[in-house]
Parts: C-alpha cells; structure tokens; sequence
C-alpha cells in the first residue's frame, strides 16, 4: 500500500514537472540553470525580461501548424 | 520466452488491425460501429511505428546516440535546451496539431467514410509520419536549420529560394482559408460570436498579468484564462437570448471577414506577449482538452457510423467540393496524412531541443500517428451524423437551392434523406439560427462533436453548450495559426523588403512593423473576402488551393530529404522517401492541372471564368451584378494563376533535384553533405533530461 501511493506521488510530481515544463512554466527556471552552467558572467535577465525575449524569438518563426 | 510472446502479441495486433480494416472496408447495410475506426487506425498505427518507423530508424538514418545532438553543443537555456523526450513530444504534437487534421476529412467525408479513412491511415504511416521523422532527423544533424536552409545548401540556391517563396505562398492560402472557416463558423451566430469575441479581452488579460503580475506564470494564468473561456461559452447563451444584445453579435460573412483582418493586423502589430501569446496558451490546452475528450467521448458513446464507404460523389459532383476521390480526396484531408507545413516545425524548434537522436522517432513519427488519428476522430464525428444533415450544413446554398424545403427536396432527391423540420429543430438545439449552407467543416464537425459529448454528459439539455464549446474550441486554435502565422508572415515580408531597402528590414522600427503587418494582411485578407463573397461557396476553391499547396510544401520537403539520403549513400534506401514524394507530385500536378484547365466550371477556375464571361455576353447577369460578375472573373484567373505559379516552383525544384542526382549517381559532382562534425555525448545513457539536476 505504502509502496503504491509513493509510486503514485512520484508520477504525480513528474506529470506536474512534465506540464510546467511543456506549457513553458519552468523555462525561467531552466533558463537560469543553464546560465548557472555556463561560465559567462554577464547579468542574468529577470523573470520579466527573459519572459518577454523569450516569447518575441519564439514568434519570429513558424511554430503553430495547419 | 519473451521473444516469443512479444511476436505472439504482434501477430495479435496486427490481425485485429487487419481485421478491423477488412470490417471498415468490406461492410455494408447496417450502420457500423464506430469502434471499429478507433481499432483499426491504433493497431495500424502500433504496427507501422514498431516496424515501419524502426526499419527507418535502423537501416534508413542509422540513428546514432553516441552523437552529441545541437542541444548538448549549443545549450544556451532558450532555444537550445535539453528536454525529456515526453516533454518535447507534447511541445512538438502542439505545434503540429491545427485545424487541417479536423477540417480536412470532415469535408473529405462527403465521399463517404472509407476513402478519407484509408488514406489518413496509410498515408499517415508511409508518408506524412516519414517526412516527419525524416526532416527532423535532417535537422538534428544540422544544428537545427531550417527546410529552406537545408534545400539552399543540399540541392541549390535556386532550391532553397524557392522553399522561401513556397512557404510564403502557402502561409497566403493557409491563412485565407482558416479565416474563411470561421466566417462559416461564426456568420450569423451571435453566441459564438460573443464567445470568440471575449477570448480576446481574456487574452489581453493575461498577457497583461503574465507581463507585469507574475512574468512567466504560464500554468496558473492559462488555469485562469482557460476558466474564463469556459464561463463565456456559457454566457453566450444569455447573449442570443438577449434580442439587442444578439442583434449585436449578429454579424455578416463580410463583417467577420473584415474583423478577421483586423484581428490579424493587431496581432501581427502589437507586442507579442499582450496579446499573441496569452491567446496561444488558452488554445494549447483548450485544443489538449478537447481532443483527449473527443477520444475518450467516442471510445465510451461507440457511435453509430451513419455515412455509407462510398457516396455517389465518387464521380466528382459532390456539393462541398468539386472533383473526382483521385486526386481530391488526397488533396482534401491534407494534413492528417500528410503536411509539409510539419516540415517547418520538424526543422524548426523541436529539433533544437530534442536530447538524443533515437528520440526523433518517437518524437517526428510518432506525433504525426497521433495527428492522423485526430484525423480518423474527426472523419467519425462527421460520418456519426445522419448524411443528409451533414450535406445540408456542408452545401452552399447555390448547389441544393437555397435552404428549408428545396434543400431538403434537392439532398433527398440525391439518396440521402432529410426534411427540413429535422434542420430547424437541430438548429434550435445547438442554439442557433440556422445550420442551412455552413460550408468550412466546423458547424459539421462541432455538431458532430456536440453528439458525442452531449451522450456522455449531459444529454439534450447539454447539447447546445457542448455545440458552442465545439465552435470555440475550432475556432480558438485556427485564430491562433492566423494570428501566429500573420505574425511569421510579416517577418517574411519584412526579411524579404529589407534586401531592398534595408530599414524595412529592421523587425523593430514601427513604419516597417505596421507596413509589413499591412502587406501579409492584405495578401491573405484579398482571399479571404474572395472567398466569402464566391457564390460557389469559397471552400470549393480555396481549401483544394491550400491542399494543393500545402502538398507541394511536403513534395519539396521530400525533395530535399531524398536529396540527403542519397548524398548519405543510402542509395539503396531511397525509396522511403522517393515514393511518397513521387505520389505527392503526381497528385497535386493533377489536381493542379484539373482546378485550372477542367471544362467543368465548378472544378477548373477557367472554365468558371469562361462560364461567368459568356452570361455576361448573353445578358442574362442582371446590370447591378456586372461589376461584381467582373471581380469573380478576375478572382478565378487570379486563383488559376497562383495555382500555376506554384506547380511551376515546384517542378522547378524538382528538375533541379533531378540534375542534382544525376550528377551525383553519375560522379559529375562531388557529393558534399553539409552535416554538423560529430561530437560524442557527454551525458549518460540514462540522462532523460528534463532539466539538469533534477533527475
């Protein structure tokens, strides 16, 4: 019993982290992993300011279908 | 042991697909059951992707996970980025998934269930699903460049030229026509109207929030939004019920057309994140919840298919479109076998995100199974409805003679009973005013939908809502594609004028925003008002123009990726993607060929010139019509034209590929292959990259 309801929670918390992942919930986070990654030491963009770059590069190119 | 049931179980699938399909194929009489459709496609699709999709994988493209993919190189955290392979399936399935897979076989149903059917399947699993998967794993090796990179660097510089113009040709038709499937959606009907209409301030709303309440909240602010979509699906109702409020709601084929465009002005102009975005997000999941519902509604209702395999518009006098099942019905159902519109994406985003090279069979040819079977959901909420009322909504009124008695005289005459009182009473369920001529396939569709959902929740008294929540739901994801490809069009125009005048070019100055935005909308707003205003009903020509071109965007997509695979000296392997690519050029040069020059004036744009030429010379076009008889010549040269132009590209392409073959198989030329150098993986094997850290 105990083992079926942590098996439950851990697909519950990957379905949660798939979703925020997918509709772009995390992509601040994920971006600020990434810049932590990375050896540049230029100012990281805030949450608003990355949202916004984000969106206008996503935008610039096909990337809803018929 | 295991082997061998795993075979065992195969064998099972298989035969039950086999099955299915002979049912589907062979049945006659009685109605059929929808279950059927459902076990046929999934265990074709199961069967295609274990030993279809692994033959290409193994021995086609030798897929290579040792090789680090241009996420691992170029990890920058925004477009380069490392992601679960579930993660980027529900990224790239959203991306491709639009209204062609729903709207395409509805109107395609009209030959009956069994043509449509067979092809979204089979053309799913050896062509739509293979350029996919092929184009992506082209990419990969690439660092994710574009179709119309690809084509400039492996075929030529004329070839990737053309690519450029053949999308921005086929964005024109694409837009034109879904925006004339929401005219036909909406045109009279206050409460969609007022539904679709408030999606905008709700979009305003959250992109207001998303940008300065909480920046990038995504999942909370589409929870919300999504509530408020909900809540004026149903408020619509008090809208039609309200005599001055309907009155204004109430809006013409030309009025919407004209808001339509100003729509797409706005949101090609503003800010993406007010408007563009927020609305994107509504509609991803609006468009999630509502096929996975659709899915589950057939699979617990099991309706009854009411649609005979074959109707008598085999011969090609079918009232929705013209033209025989070869090459129409291939031409008509598009996207949900094959679309190369998929190209764009497979060489856009995805594969820039995508974390090793075997996930791109599951990603490229597994999202377009899924997409195919959205197509095969569709074709069964149509072919659910009884025939005679799916022809009454889908007809324009010059081919059944209007509405009430006299269409339903003309659809009953033609095998397919119907009475009128049997329209109005379903008009006056699903809360509308009439369902007489709605040509475009969502009035169709959403009835057909409405069924479903209403016999599991709800029944009769639901039925009306659930109609509605249909035609938003339609009509949220197309004026997303609108919007966004209003949006990408403009950034063509732009990179197009800025070879000229190089300002123009700069996608931040406001005189080049606003005359770029003006420039992409009056090209697909010109055929949107041509189609509303054709009396033929302008689904007859413009959705086979889009089918045509949108087609020929897949030929050139495979055009290119049999180009690689031979420069790759898979010579032997060639026909995986030569065959779908000679069938495609066989049946748009055909359907090319027929919609310009046919003699029959419903089919070939000519012959209707001619037709409309020779009333006007005999006088019997009254005198106030004359000028209008004019334009409708000039539209059907026009469209004659533009369907020319774009056989002429392509053959073109084609041509030049063939050059280019020849002088590879012949040793004329070096075969230069312009791949990424390999770079061995650092990550492990069993790194499933959702974020790094977190697993």
């Amino acid at each position: 019993m105990q083992r079926a309801a942590k098996s439950t929670s851990r697909l519950l918390r990957r379905f949660w982290r798939g979703l925020r992942e997918w509709c772009g919930d995390a992509a601040y986070e994920r971006y600020l992993r990434s810049k932590g990654r990375q050896s540049s030491s230029s100012r990281p963009l805030t949450p608003a300011e990355f949202y916004v770059e984000q969106l206008n590069r996503r935008y610039s190119r096909p990337n809803r279908c018929c | 042991m295991k082997r061998v049931f795993g075979i065992v179980g195969w064998i099972v699938v298989a035969a039950l697909g086999a099955g299915a399909l002979g049912s589907i194929a062979l049945h006659r009489g009685e109605p059929l059951n929808a279950t059927w459709f459902v076990v046929a496609a999934v265990c074709c699709y199961l069967v295609a992707y274990r030993l279809y999709s692994a033959f290409v994988a193994a021995k086609v493209l030798t897929l290579d996970d040792t090789r680090a993919t241009p996420c691992e190189r170029h990890d920058d955290g925004r477009d380069f980025v490392p992601t679960n392979k579930w993660v980027l399936f529900g990224h790239h399935f959203a991306a491709i998934a639009g209204p062609g897979p729903l709207v395409g076989p509805t109107l395609a149903a009209q030959f009956g269930y069994l043509p449509g059917t067979l092809w979204l399947i089979a053309g799913a699993a050896f062509a739509g699903c293979v350029q996919d998967f092929v184009i992506l794993f082209c990419s990969i090796r690439r660092d994710g460049k574009s179709i119309g990179q690809m084509a400039r660097e492996e075929v030529s510089e004329r070839g990737g030229f053309i690519a450029q113009l053949a999308v921005l040709a086929i964005m024109t038709i694409l837009l034109a026509v879904i925006g004339l499937v929401v005219v036909n959606a909406l045109k009279s009907s206050p409460w969609a109207t007022f539904t679709l209409a408030m999606t905008i301030p709700i979009a305003l709303l959250l992109g207001l929030y998303l940008r300065f309440v909480r920046p990038g909240r995504v999942l909370e602010a589409s929870v919300m939004g999504v509530a408020l979509v909900l809540f004026v699906v149903v408020a619509g109702q008090w809208v039609a019920d309200s005599p001055s409020w309907a009155r204004v709601f109430t809006l013409s084929g030309v009025a919407l057309a004209f808001a339509i465009i100003a729509y797409g002005f706005a949101a090609s102009a503003l800010p993406v994140w007010l408007l563009l975005a927020p609305r994107d997000y509504l509609s991803a999941f609006i468009k999630a919840g509502a096929i996975f519902s659709l899915a589950a509604g057939i699979l617990f209702v099991r309706p009854q298919v009411l649609m005979p395999p074959l109707t008598r518009f085999i011969d090609g006098t079918g009232p929705v479109f013209a033209g025989k099942i070869f090459p129409f019905c291939f031409i008509t159902i598009a996207c949900g076998a094959i679309s190369g519109f998929h190209s764009l994406i497979s060489s856009g985003t995805t594969p820039k995100m995508i974390l090793r090279e075997s996930h791109a069979r599951f990603i490229g040819y597994g999202a377009m199974l899924l997409e195919s079977f959205v197509g095969v959901m569709a074709m069964v909420a149509a072919c659910a409805m009884p025939p005679g009322v799916y022809f009454a909504i889908n007809s324009p009124p010059s081919i059944v003679g209007g509405a009430g008695d006299a269409a339903a005289r003309t659809i009953s005459g033609w095998g397919y009973p119907l009475q009128a009182q049997t329209m109005t009473d379903l008009a006056h369920k699903v809360g509308e005013i009439t369902l007489w001529n709605r040509a475009g396939g969502a009035p169709s569709l959403a009835v057909g939908m409405a069924q479903i959902f209403s016999s599991t929740i709800g029944g009769e008294r639901l039925l009306s809502i659930w109609y509605h929540f249909a035609i938003m739901f339609e009509a949220l994801f197309i004026l997303t594609v609108l919007d966004a490809g209003t949006r990408v069009g403009r950034f063509m125009v732009q990179d197009l004028g800025g070879r000229f005048w190089k300002p123009f070019g700069r996608t931040g100055w406001m005189p080049g925003v606003l005359l770029s935005s003006a420039v992409i909308v009056a090209l697909w707003g010109y055929f949107l008002y041509q189609g509303v205003v054709d009396p033929l009903g302008g689904i007859n020509s413009l959705w086979p123009l889009f089918g045509i071109s949108n087609q020929l965007l897949a030929a050139v997509a495979l055009v290119v990726a049999t180009t690689i695979l031979m420069k790759m000296g898979r010579l032997r392997w060639i026909w995986v993607t030569l065959l779908p690519m000679a069938w495609l050029v066989t049946i748009t040069m055909t359907a090319s060929y027929q919609k310009i020059f046919d003699a029959n004036p419903r089919i070939g744009f000519l012959a209707y010139a001619k037709a409309l030429a020779a009333q006007i010379a005999a006088g019997t076009i009254p005198a106030e019509k004359i000028a209008e008889t004019h334009r409708l010549i000039f539209n059907q040269r026009l469209d004659a034209a533009v369907t020319g132009v774009l056989a002429i590209m392509i053959l073109v392409l084609i041509v030049e590929a063939l050059a280019h073959w020849y002088s590879i198989l012949s040793r004329r030329k070096e075969s230069q292959l312009h791949e990424s150098p390999y770079i061995a993986t650092r990550w492990a094997p069993d790194f499933s990259g959702t974020a790094h850290g977190d697993d």
